[in-house]
């Protein structure tokens, strides 16, 4: 159903510019939302037989335009509803802006979107959804398939969603919750790259997509907020964890770990453009936890062998990290970077302090299994893994704990 | 015509495929596990190929069960667990969309083909035909 590569990638890029334009000129979110999804159809339709208009986003906008404008007409019709008949008077007069020269700034329009989607009112599931869709440019369709959910149930999603912020204002948050609303925006764009990341096998190809999508995204964003620490260690980290895809997982999608993997098969490029991010953010004010976390991943890159991982240099960053956030898995992370300075004991000494916080997670035994079995502490470590692996629901995880208990088999 | 394809398994298998033995399961093996796994892969990557695969899915270990319920005064009774160590349990399932009973059961004739260790007898793979949600001729 879809088109060819190159319609499809210019109708990404103008989907977000598209629906910002109609919701600026009408309102009506969600209306506009639906028009714009008719109008990138016909377009995928049309244009690979009948050749790309002159100006494709003034076309989408006009196609998008006539249909919001009928959907109106006829809601008004059925409903008389008489601000919609006010709202159908544009604001100025109608005319596509000529390329390179547009009379809204377009790029600010999904930046708009971007907040309007992940407004703090919607559920997280809720925000990736009507991001992927509204700014994403992905169809319902696209979107089920990648979370794995019926088609029915995404769309009754995404119109839920759009209910609920119907009536918002098309507009950035003012000074004084800006800070506090992108970072809920960078928690979506990262939310949408992890679905796609921590993939299962038989969907892997599908999902992929996602983290993709996510990186493209954050890459706009940091287009038009290029002095944003967060941002920029956002996209920093996304490069650098995507940049170990490939070699993250087996023939049959079998995880396999950060030491295991062939180092050959990384994507060197994705590194040095993650790195010199990496510096780049770090420049950029005091680091919060997206650039530490990137920061961390640029060394694990860096380094040719699992031997010549400078954990000491890990060890400091996550420090600074455990101090910035309360989540218990970067302690957990600290905890692992701490036994590879100070060896497995110290590791588990330090393990205790999670008792409490984390009995019973499948993480904590899976770190504690790890550090039995460097401290030679067979038994103990392959009882460790198995506890993981009962405790764990991801499939690709329970198969790959199970894996290191049966390694340790007597 | 849809259909559900079910696998069982006891707690004891499950424990087995961990790498604690019991009588009756043989601990499997860092080599057999990898070839179960991979077998049960290439399936399902075959199945979301030939669009005959709706859902499937891989259950939790029977330990893990609570049973909801009522007693005889109507008082909800909620307990966890236990099974029989060694009582067959739902262990996974398959909800397939096939062309014929004679096809889905070709599939389910694979999936009893998939590997375990020397010793271990397999349940019957289960076949249930699902009821049409939408109405035919009355």
């Amino acid at each position: 159903m879809r088109p060819t590569t190159g319609t499809e990638d210019l109708l990404r890029l103008h989907a977000p510019q598209v629906l910002g334009a109609l919701v600026r000129r009408y309102g009506h979110f969600g209306a506009a939302e639906d028009a714009v999804q008719e109008a990138l159809l016909a377009a995928a339709r049309q244009w690979p037989d009948q050749g790309l208009p002159e100006n494709p986003r003034g076309w989408l906008i006009k196609v998008a335009s006539r249909r919001l404008m009928d959907q109106l007409r006829a809601d008004e019709a059925r409903r008389r509803r008489e601000e919609d008949a006010a709202r159908l008077t544009p604001r100025d007069a109608f005319t596509a802006p000529p390329p390179g020269e547009s009379r809204a700034p377009a790029d600010d329009d999904t930046l708009t979107l971007l907040f309007l989607c992940c407004r703090p009112e919607l559920s997280p599931a809720a925000q990736v959804a009507l991001t992927l869709r509204a700014v994403g440019g992905l169809t319902t369709a696209e979107i089920a398939r990648a979370h794995l959910v019926p088609e029915a149930t995404m769309a009754q999603r995404i119109s839920r969603a759009k209910a609920k912020i119907k009536g918002a204002p098309f507009r950035q948050p003012g000074p004084a919750d800006r800070d506090a609303r992108l970072a809920v925006v960078l928690q979506v764009l990262y939310l949408i790259f992890n679905e796609g990341y921590t993939a299962t096998s038989g969907d892997a190809l599908r999902r992929a997509d996602l983290a993709r999508e996510a990186i493209r995204l954050t890459r706009a964003v940091r287009r038009l907020l290029p002095r944003e620490g967060p941002v920029t260690g956002l996209l920093a980290l996304m490069l650098l964890t995507e940049a170990r895809s490939a070699a993250r997982t087996g023939p049959h999608g079998e995880l396999i770990p950060l030491d295991e993997q062939d180092r050959t098969r990384w994507d060197r490029r994705a590194i040095a453009e993650g790195t010199a991010l990496v510096e780049e953010a770090l420049a950029q004010g005091p680091p919060g936890p997206y650039q530490l976390q990137a920061a961390i991943a640029a060394l694990h890159d860096e380094a040719a062998t699992p031997d010549s991982t400078d954990w000491p240099q890990i060890l400091a960053l996550y420090d600074i990290l455990v101090r910035l956030t309360p989540e218990p898995m970067a302690g957990l992370g600290r905890t692992v970077a701490y036994a590879m300075v100070h060896g497995p004991h110290a590791g588990l000494d330090e393990l205790a302090s999670f008792e409490d916080e984390l009995r019973g997670h499948y993480r904590l035994d899976a770190v504690r299994a790890h550090l039995l079995e460097k401290a030679g502490d067979t038994e103990r470590a392959r009882a460790a893994y198995r506890s993981a692996a009962r405790g764990t629901l991801s499939r690709p995880e329970a198969h790959y704990l199970q894996t290191r208990a049966a390694r340790l088999a007597p | 015509m849809k259909y559900l394809v079910m696998v069982q398994g006891s707690q004891a298998d499950y424990e087995a495929m961990s790498g604690k033995p019991s009588a009756d399961s043989p601990a499997w093996s860092e080599k057999e596990l990898q070839a179960m796994f991979a077998f049960m892969s290439e399936l399902n990557n075959d199945l979301a190929e030939s669009g005959e695969l709706v859902d499937g899915q891989g259950l939790t270990e029977p330990a893990q069960t609570r049973f909801v319920s009522r007693d005889k005064d109507g008082r909800p009774v909620i307990t966890d667990g236990p099974y029989g160590e060694t009582k067959e349990v739902l262990a996974g399932y398959w909800v397939l969309d096939c062309e014929s009973l004679e096809r889905v059961t070709e599939i389910a004739l694979r999936i009893s083909e998939c590997p375990s260790p020397e010793g271990v007898v397999d349940p019957p793979v289960v076949i249930r035909p699902l009821q049409d949600a939408s109405g035919g001729e009355v």
